[in-house]
């Protein structure tokens, strides 16, 4: 294998195409990519929480039965924590520290980042499905000014919905096992030895 | 400011390992698209750092795998990356198909090791020292040849199957 290795190292520096301008290139447009694909879906994301809480929060007074005002006030905090989880998500994934890092400490970041990455959306799913039983009512209120509680069709909502929530989480969280696997494997071999 | 001149001198000059580095440790044209220019930033980005005291091919192979593993937890890119196919990522001036299936067998091998296996792998091949993989790595010599020696093993009964 080393021998085939030598042999494809030498086919590949024979066939050195890079130009000059393209490196420079590489090296502007390669932040860009960065902001774009990292810092404005975690953007809009709190943003759009955080919108939700403060429309609720200014419309507060609306919510005039207890039940209601309680769906508000749980609404509101999952809104602002779901915000707060996504920041956190993101930032778990982003430690690695590339310019003084060995490999091995790269792999540890990364492996326990990963870990802490999916314990974050568990907990997201978990306050999604809260803020699923909470926020429609405060909607329908906020929107229509409807009060659900007292429209019998209501509860047929929830039972589509309920189902349709819980194959999605279950699909995630499956897929969520294979990155649990892979880091707890990387954590297993890191943690042999030196 | 950062010498430019010297920059792209030192990626010129070690293209070929970033190519490397970028197959083994992804699974599509894209995504090695992406990876080859992440590394190219990273190394730009971290020039400043740079200190004489390891040899500079040394800190070349430390960023581009450290490169690798951030790559790794990343979604697919959409269409952002530049368009530099062509430029960056032909193939291996091969002599024939033979050779060139050869070289993909041999890919598709160590692609089914482990990250841990395949950076220490990869050094070996690229013919380091077991000191020179663990100044790299992190790991300690012995670990290194310990290490190396499961990989063999693993590799030699993958490829019986």
């Amino acid at each position: 294998m080393k021998t085939l290795w030598a042999e494809m190292s030498a086919a590949v520096e024979k066939q050195k195409k890079i130009t000059d301008s393209i490196i420079i290139k590489m090296t502007r447009s390669n932040y860009r990519n960065k902001i774009n694909k990292i810092r404005v879906p975690e953007f809009i994301g709190s943003f759009l929480c955080m919108a939700g809480a403060a429309l609720i929060v200014f419309n507060f007074r609306q919510l005039t039965t207890w039940y209601l005002a309680a769906c508000g006030i749980v609404a509101c905090l999952v809104l602002v924590l779901l915000s707060f989880l996504s920041v956190m998500a993101i930032r778990s994934l982003q430690r690695i520290n590339i310019t003084d890092n060995n490999y091995r400490e790269s792999l540890l970041a990364y492996a326990k980042g990963r870990l802490q990455f999916v314990r974050i959306q568990k907990i997201n799913f978990c306050l999604a499905a809260l803020l699923m039983v909470t926020i429609l009512p405060v909607i329908g209120e906020l929107i229509n000014g409807q009060d659900v509680f007292k429209k019998p069709g209501v509860w047929l909502w929830y039972a589509v919905l309920f189902p349709f929530f819980y194959w999605v989480s279950a699909w995630v969280l499956h897929k969520y096992l294979k990155i649990i696997n892979d880091a707890e494997t990387i954590l297993k071999e890191l943690g042999n030895d030196g | 400011m950062q010498n430019t001149d010297a920059f792209v001198a030192l990626i010129k000059e070690n293209q070929g390992l970033i190519y490397k580095v970028t197959k083994l440790y992804t699974n599509s044209k894209e995504d090695a698209e992406d990876l080859y220019q992440d590394i190219v930033y990273q190394l730009w980005k971290s020039l400043g750092t740079f200190r004489n005291e390891s040899k500079i091919s040394t800190w070349i192979y430390r960023i581009a795998l450290n490169a690798s593993i951030t790559h790794l937890r990343k979604e697919k890119r959409k269409g952002s990356q530049l368009a530099v196919t062509e430029e960056l990522l032909n193939k291996e001036d091969t002599k024939d198909n033979l050779q060139e299936e050869q070289f993909e067998t041999m890919y598709a091998y160590l692609k089914k090791l482990n990250e841990v296996e395949k950076g220490i792998i990869f050094l070996y091949l690229e013919g380091k020292s077991y000191d020179e993989i663990a100044a790299i790595t992190g790991f300690t010599a012995s670990n290194v040849g310990t290490r190396l020696s499961r990989i063999k093993q693993k590799i030699s009964a993958d490829i019986k199957k």
